[in-house]
């Protein structure tokens, strides 16, 4: 009988030796999964150990590397540039991530009625999130023009005021979240399969306590949804910290500086810009080790603080 | 759970309404050219960036298609689009026809003057073209990347035959990487029916009277600047800077730091003791221009006014200028086939960049691109063949008269065959011209100047401060590669 691998002690485990069976089922596990360990490997552990590597030298991407030891992430200390593009990441991220989350649950709600049209409205809301974030990024530059824009045409119908949304740059990273947010249907899908998968005598039991409709989002839609709450941030953090094409486009594409007092410069624009424009390929390695670094800690954190928070189904309260 | 009240079935179909106009409406006007180069001469280039950021595969090559089978081909870029490209063209044509034993297949790939994403992971994954339009300024940082290849000493010998100032922008360390190709120069463009409505006279700035004052310019632009009903721009008389299009730092059209360090007589450099010098009292006087004409003008209103009529990349034909919404703009040489083109009916003229007082010497400054090596080139006898043809005379002499730049070449400056009046008028500006420095940080010093630009334009930071942290970031990219 197999041991529950929560049962083993660590002493044990080291004495475990496997057996005849275990080496050949261990053998012909590593041979079938041998396709994803090889491009793991050449693509995903190498390139992160080249890439520290290359911090460390000045290189311009066609001569060879020279050694230049930590200067890299000395200079970044004093690059008022790398501040300006961390500030720019993290302020859009801590923003667009829950902004993100809402609009996903909202249209998540919505796809979720019980209305005859309900499947047509689903593939509609759907469609933003299949075209290229280049061509929304396009679209939404003619959208949020202050003089003839839609959406300023919409803000100043209702007597609100009709902000210079690329030109400002109180706005400009505002005018970003709003272009992540036609992604927002991708998410929705996802919160949408979880909605389907609370159990409908949940509500029945709320109804016949006499749960009102905010009462039974609160207290069983929402805890029920959080481990997709936490899949969203997760993913939602990931992209956020590396958000470019959209800023790239409506700056023009690098042809200037980041947007007004480069308020769009994010963090991977910056280190596009080291690489394929100021050829300081050794500098951009090692602003994507800080990057890869900060990554791995917010993940951490968020997982930490999602202990607190995130319910998973059968678990005691 | 129940269908929902009867106000959410409505919403619903609105709300997608709402969405599908807002999606399909705009994307009839996605945005396709430029017209403002920032770096350089070409109101084409660097048209489509949206290829670049979308991974899109190399575009197919635009010559080469009859060429005899057993001609050894050359592969040359440029990220010129038209009308430029075709005087491109038409020049590979003429030679593929003269050649046929070479076969010159010109590929149009977009991007900005100053990224070579696609260059480097193209010579990275051995694809790499043999022949690559380069701007000029930026030929120094490349060789000092690598990116490009020496030139060997027959090429290196040729250098009197070009303007001296386009010759040493191909050089780096006394070593040439590339030739030169053609250049341009700056001037004052004005709107004759837009002045004259503000009962100005027009005549005022013929370039025969010497260049105008920036307080006679301003005051005359002000007259002619309307706002609408809720005090926004709706037509400006003059953009001396930027923002540039999209309401992004730098110039509006060819408003930039060099140009009005230049007019102050600032130094951006100094080759030789290698020291980049953004804070030459030259140069921090012409920021400060562009700091008080904003603060005059109103930064967030004139961004608004920018951001309106001038999205990123905008197609050439939505210039302001050629739709009556601007009467003066810093421009160059190649707004003359523009204005033909967009602006048929308008009334246009130029004069001299205005100057600080009455009495001072115009200045105006040259750009332009270059034929260039790439290394480990394997036809590399027939690519430089190529490159001394399409920058030689015969080459030039096509792109002149075709896309109104001006040649390099000493020998066509005086050919008067290649210049109408007007286009000739910009060919006199040539000789006083000055030129960006030739650095091997060019690029990141455009870059840096361009923020700290948009920074002053703003007037989120003075002149003085904006300008010493550029010095700080530059000088030790350039103290660690040398000139």
């Amino acid at each position: 009988m197999a041991v529950a691998p929560a049962a083993i002690k660590p002493k044990r485990l080291a004495r475990f030796r496997p057996g005849a069976i275990e080496r050949r089922n261990l053998r012909w596990g590593l041979i079938f999964i041998s396709p994803w360990l090889f491009g793991f490997i050449a693509l995903g552990i190498f390139p992160i150990l080249y890439t520290f590597y290359l911090s460390l030298t000045r290189y311009s991407g066609i001569k060879a590397p020279t050694f230049i030891g930590i200067q890299n992430y000395q200079r970044m200390a004093a690059d008022p540039l790398f501040l300006k593009a961390a500030y720019n990441t993290l302020y859009y991220t801590l923003l667009a991530v829950p902004v993100g989350v809402v609009v996903a649950m909202v249209l998540a709600l919505a796809m979720n009625r019980k209305i005859r049209e309900v499947a047509v409205y689903r593939a509609i809301y759907y469609l933003p999130s299949i075209l290229p974030v280049f061509a929304i990024s396009f679209i939404f530059v003619v959208l949020l023009n202050p003089g003839y824009g839609l959406i300023n045409w919409v803000l100043s119908a209702v007597g609100l005021p009709s902000p210079n949304w690329l030109g400002d740059p109180a706005y400009t990273k505002l005018a970003l979240v709003m272009i992540a947010q036609l992604g927002a249907g991708q998410f929705a899908l996802v919160f949408l399969a979880g909605l389907r998968g609370i159990p409908v005598d949940l509500y029945e039991s709320a109804d016949i306590d006499g749960a009102g409709t905010w009462q039974k989002f609160r207290s069983i839609t929402l805890p029920m949804m959080t481990p997709i709450i936490l899949y969203d941030l997760i993913i939602g953090l990931s992209f956020g910290l590396q958000v470019f094409t959209s800023a790239y486009i409506i700056t023009g594409g690098g042809r200037t500086a980041a947007g007004a007092d480069n308020s769009l410069l994010t963090y991977v624009f910056y280190l596009y810009k080291q690489a394929f424009q100021f050829g300081q390929m050794g500098y951009a390695a090692a602003l994507s080790v800080v990057m890869f670094v900060v990554s791995l800690i917010l993940a951490a954190a968020v997982f930490r603080w999602a202990n607190s928070w995130v319910f998973y189904g059968g678990e005691e309260a | 759970m129940s269908p929902g009240p009867r106000w959410f079935r409505w919403s619903v179909p609105i709300f997608t309404l709402v969405l599908v106009v807002a999606a399909c409406g705009p994307a009839a006007t996605s945005p396709a050219g430029s017209a403002a180069p920032p770096a350089s001469t070409a109101p084409s280039a660097g048209a489509s960036e949206s290829a670049a950021a979308g991974g899109s595969a190399e575009p197919s090559a635009v010559t080469g298609a009859t060429c005899a089978s057993g001609a050894t081909e050359v592969k040359f870029w440029t990220s010129h689009t038209p009308p430029d490209s075709d005087a491109l063209t038409n020049i590979v044509n003429a030679f593929n026809t003269a050649n046929a034993d070479i076969c010159v297949k010109m590929t149009i790939v977009p991007g900005a003057e100053t990224d070579v994403a696609k260059l480097l992971t193209s010579i990275r994954g051995g694809v790499a073209p043999d022949v690559y339009m380069a701007d000029r300024f930026t030929v120094p940082q490349r060789a000092a990347e690598g990116v490009l290849a020496e030139l060997p000493a027959d090429v290196a010998g040729m250098s009197n035959d070009y303007l001296p100032f386009a010759w040493a922008e191909t050089q780096y360390q006394k070593k040439t990487y590339a030739l030169p190709f053609d250049t341009d120069a700056r001037a004052l463009w004005y709107n004759k029916d837009l002045i004259q409505a503000a009962g100005e006279d027009p005549a005022a700035l013929d370039i025969s009277k010497g260049p105008p004052t920036i307080d006679a310019v301003t005051k005359m632009a002000d007259k002619i600047s309307k706002k609408d009903s809720s005090g926004n721009y709706d037509v400006m008389g003059w953009m001396p800077a930027g923002p540039g299009a999209g309401g992004n730092p730098g110039a509006f059209d060819q408003g930039w730091h060099y140009t009005w360090g230049f007019v102050n007589g600032g130094n951006f450099a100094d080759l030789t003791t290698c020291k980049v010098t953004p804070t030459d009292p030259g140069v921090v006087a012409g920021y400060q221009f562009m700091y008080d004409w904003a603060k005059a003008h109103d930064p967030q209103k004139v961004a608004r006014w920018v951001t309106t009529n001038l999205p990123p990349n905008p197609p050439a034909a939505q210039n302001p200028l050629w739709t009556g919404k601007l009467a003066m703009s810093i421009s160059g040489d190649w707004r003359i086939a523009e204005a033909a083109k967009y602006a048929p009916t308008g009334h246009y003229g130029f004069t001299f960049i205005p100057v600080p007082k009455a009495g001072d010497k115009g200045a105006t400054w040259a750009g332009g691109w270059s034929m260039a090596l790439i290394p480990n080139s394997k036809a590399q006898d027939q690519a430089i063949k190529f490159m001394k043809y399409i920058a030689g005379p015969d080459g030039q002499k096509v792109y002149t008269k075709e896309s109104t730049h001006l040649p390099t070449l000493n020998a066509l400056l005086s050919d008067a065959s290649l210049f109408d009046p007007l286009h000739k008028q910009f060919l006199d500006l040539l000789p006083t011209a000055k030129n960006r420095p030739p650095l091997p940080v060019g690029a990141a010093y455009w870059d840096a100047l361009t923020s700290a630009q948009g920074s002053v334009e703003l007037n989120t930071k003075q002149p003085k401060a904006a300008l010493q942290e550029v010095q700080d970031a530059v000088q030790p990219q350039l103290d660690a590669v040398g000139c």
